[in-house]
């Protein structure tokens, strides 16, 4: 039985760090690279109307409510169905959705005045009003793991009228409103009276309507008549949308060599998230079916326990750090080198988090000096460096198996615990357990987003006194250009500390029919402003 | 007769408990955490705790059991995890195209192996014997992954006859429904018949050696006659016992059809449960498999008694 495909990005809708997402600045429409082009069809305003859509998605969604769960494939169905207060344009700048413009903040940064806009429909009719709003982002910041995070930073939320908000916070914090936009974890507006710990329905704003939900079969969407669309022409996820199709049927698929026969065979509209090996029968499938790369797609990375076992010792994990050579990993795990990037910024160039602080120490790949930094750091060659790593994601076993040889290599025994992705994050609540593992997550325009070791508690438990200085520095300073400076900082102490390596960034591939026009590739495919041509 | 029924009832009913035991057991020696997998990477370990409470997975585990067992014997199957619905509700939404899909390939095994292994058995020996018998080695050894990726590329990818994957659109008919299962049930026809065409081979070529049929042949009944009615009648009950095992075995055994061509069936329910750790799912499905699996062996037990009366005699 084929569980997982190889190298799949996000298998059974389970993924690390809600794997999918992330284009940075101005990189995503430069470098999706989009074989044949379909935003002729945007432009002119002449897409076809009506007609219904198989879209191959990766696994069955955990549950419609796009707030408690913060997997990317409920996020990527239903920001179809919700819609936030901001989002992201195409050069990942945060626009408005369905707040009317930017939000007017205090001097003081504390106090954020967002307006809504006037006559937004929800599903059920009614008109959207500020009493919903505060309703949802309260059930956000209960209910949502990225919404507490928010809520502990914030002091009051109240309703000034009927279209306007009032958000004051306890100390400036700058990701706010990158918060507030992400389609994961999302800060979904909802009608009030459908609001309940557990939903029973859904009713948003977005330009589609749940209909159906079976689960392991498919859940459908159909078209929203009384949408109402911001005018600015469309951007990323801004602007403009419409919906052209009647309906949106997500049909969970979880081998990924059925995703690949299925968009071959003209089965499926789109297929997301192939196989890196697969680009090749895409490509032959040509002209029916255009293949979709993805540049900086996401990022592997190899987490440290720095609170028990032997790499709780930092000097050591230097050490390991110096044996690890990332150039070899992302060459094990991703093959093609037209799917992968080696380099030690943690953001593209030309973006704002962009820094090359601390890449001296990145692929150093230097057995005989991390072994001198290993005796000098006191290491007993009897304790085993305890690597844990799942074949769900074949691209985590690959460089697993690699970096256990780099390591025994510069001396240290190593002990590579393959187990289920459903195992491994259990285990890694335990730090009894544990040394080192595998994950990976989306490249997100929001460094505090990802990965959670930059927050508390999170597996690793990384906790320093430099931590602590260089993160409230970074999320105090609400001036962007400032802030991108301030990054900088914070990459230097990741690469001086080893909480965690980056190892380097994979593109993703995803596959269209030709039939599927105006679609523009998204980190979170959407299927609004799309069209089928007959 | 009914003494002979109740009986093997009482058994079946010990072996189902045995299972639910083993069962619960084995999901809960399995490590992983449904709750760490449905909550994602942002959950702290505070709201891991919190929904482990909410599910029951705190208790101790002979609580779990204990209360699992009460729901069962309630008629409840429990709630799963990840689905937001009762697993009964889950198992019947699934029931149907692996039901269909076993039908439809037990009837194409039973349509190719009989006939070919009666041949193979007449013409002992001959040409037509060793061809069949080695298409039926080779189909029992070919794995049904690999024969479904091939049927897919030629059918679905190069002639386009059939669809690639899927049970059809939500609104898709009978007809259409039955079309995306035709590629899954001829892998899994296939692979069945090579067993078939063995046991039919087999069971009468023994029947064939019997006394009566060279009685039948002294007095000179014609060859067509002794097949059908003396030979093949005879030869039926292994074969019937092959083609019940086998449609038992598919229920919960087309886990690896099922996920080649991505049928929302029982087999995959199972898979998905298992990699998501969805224990009531897991847990309830199981035992409705082995539930079928023990009644389709009363169910051929009873029809033996009417294949060969003899069974019914020797009954205590």
């Amino acid at each position: 039985m084929q569980t997982s495909g190889t190298r799949r990005v996000q298998p059974q809708s389970v993924s690390p760090t809600s794997a999918r997402r992330a284009l940075l600045k101005a990189s995503m429409l430069a470098t999706a690279l989009v074989l044949g082009g379909t935003s002729a069809w945007a432009q002119n305003g002449a897409l076809p109307k009506g007609g219904a859509v198989n879209l191959a998605m990766v696994g069955e969604p955990q549950g419609l409510d796009p707030m408690v769960s913060t997997a990317d494939l409920v996020g990527t169905i239903m920001q179809h169905v919700y819609e936030p207060l901001y989002t992201f344009d195409a050069n990942w700048n945060i626009a408005p959705m369905l707040a009317e413009s930017l939000p007017t903040v205090s001097k003081d940064g504390l106090s954020y005045t967002i307006a809504l806009r006037k006559g937004v429909k929800f599903h059920n009719g009614r008109d959207l009003t500020a009493d919903d709003v505060v309703a949802s982002l309260q059930r956000w910041m209960e209910l949502s793991p990225r919404g507490k995070a928010v809520g502990k930073e914030v002091a009051s939320l109240t309703a000034k009228g009927a279209l306007s908000v009032e958000l004051k916070l306890k100390t400036p914090y700058a990701p706010l409103l990158a918060q507030l936009a992400l389609p994961s974890g999302m800060a979904a507006i909802m009608a009030k009276e459908s609001i309940a710990p557990q939903l029973k329905e859904f009713i948003g704003t977005g330009p589609y309507k749940f209909k159906e939900r079976r689960p392991d079969q498919f859940t459908v969407l159909t078209r929203f008549d009384n949408y109402t669309a911001r005018k600015e022409p469309a951007s990323g996820y801004a602007g403009k949308r419409e919906a052209v199709l009647d309906e949106l049927r997500f049909v969970p698929v979880p081998s990924a060599n059925t995703r690949v026969e299925g968009s071959l065979s003209g089965q499926f509209h789109y297929a997301d998230l192939l196989p890196v090996e697969a680009m090749g029968r895409v490509e032959k499938g040509a002209p029916a079916v255009v293949p979709i790369v993805t540049k900086n797609f996401g990022f592997p990375y190899i987490v440290f326990n720095t609170k028990e076992g032997v790499l709780a010792n930092q000097p050591l994990r230097r050490a390991v750090q110096t044996a690890v050579g990332t150039g070899e990993l992302m060459a094990a795990g991703f093959g093609d080198n037209r799917f992968f990037t080696v380099e030690p910024n943690f953001f593209p160039k030309g973006t704002p988090y962009y820094s090359d602080a601390g890449s001296k120490l990145y692929n150093e790949r230097n057995p005989q000096v991390a072994k001198d930094l290993a005796a000098k750091a006191g290491y007993n060659a009897d304790q085993p460096v305890r690597i844990m790593a799942s074949r769900q994601y074949e691209f985590h076993y690959n460089m697993a198996l690699v970096m256990a040889e780099q390591l025994k290599k510069a001396g240290f025994k190593t002990d590579l615990q393959v187990v289920d992705w459903a195992t491994l994050v259990q285990r890694r609540n335990d730090a009894k357990l544990w040394d080192v593992y595998f994950t990976h997550s989306g490249l997100l325009p929001e460094p505090m987003l990802s990965p959670p070791q930059l927050g508390d508690g999170a597996p690793g438990w990384w906790d320093s006194a430099d931590k602590k200085a260089s993160l409230a520095a970074f999320n105090q300073e609400t001036n962007p250009t400032k802030r991108g400076a301030l990054w900088g900082k914070v990459q230097q102490v990741v690469y001086d500390e080893v909480p965690f390596i980056e190892v380097g960034k994979f593109n993703s591939l995803s596959a269209r029919s030709a039939k599927l026009v105006g679609y523009t590739p998204a980190v979170w495919p959407f299927f609004w402003n799309t069209g089928l041509k007959n | 007769m009914m003494r002979f029924l109740l009986k093997r009832l009482g058994g079946a009913l010990v072996v189902l408990a045995l299972v639910a035991v083993l069962v619960f057991c084995l999901t809960r020696l399995a490590s992983g955490d449904p709750v760490a997998l449905l909550l994602g990477d942002q959950a702290t370990v505070e709201d891991i705790a919190a929904a482990r409470t909410q599910y029951g997975l705190d208790k101790p585990l002979p609580v779990q059991f204990a209360l699992w067992v009460g729901e069962l014997l309630q008629g409840n199957l429990g709630h799963s995890l990840f689905l937001q619905r009762p697993v009964a509700q889950a198992l019947l939404e699934r029931a149907e195209p692996t039901l269909f899909l076993a039908l439809f390939a037990v009837g194409i095994a039973a349509l190719v192996g009989v006939p070919c292994g009666m041949a193979a058995a007449i013409w002992r020996g001959s040409a037509a014997d060793q061809a069949v018998s080695s298409v039926a080695m080779l189909g029992a050894s070919v794995p049904s992954f690999w024969l479904g990726l091939i049927l897919i590329q030629l059918f679905a990818v190069k002639l386009g006859w059939f669809p690639a994957s899927g049970y059809g659109d939500p609104t898709a008919s009978l007809g259409e429904r039955l079309q995306h299962l035709l590629l899954p049930a001829l892998v899994l026809g296939m692979l069945n018949s090579a067993i078939i065409i063995r046991f039919t081979r087999a069971s009468m070529l023994d029947i064939l050696g019997e006394d009566y049929v060279r009685t039948a042949r002294a007095k000179g009944l014609p060859e067509g006659t002794i097949m059908v009615k003396h030979v093949l009648r005879n030869a039926l009950v292994p074969i019937v016992t092959v083609l019940g095992l086998t449609m038992a075995l598919m229920i919960g055994g087309t886990v690896v059809t099922e996920t080649v061509f991505n049928l929302p069936g029982v087999g995959n329910l199972v898979v998905r449960a298992v990699l998501r750790r969805d224990y009531p799912v897991i847990q309830g499905t199981l035992l409705v498999i082995a539930a079928i699996y023990v009644f389709i062996n009363l169910a051929i037990d009873f029809l033996y008694t009417l294949v060969d009366p003899r069974i019914r005699l020797e009954a205590p």
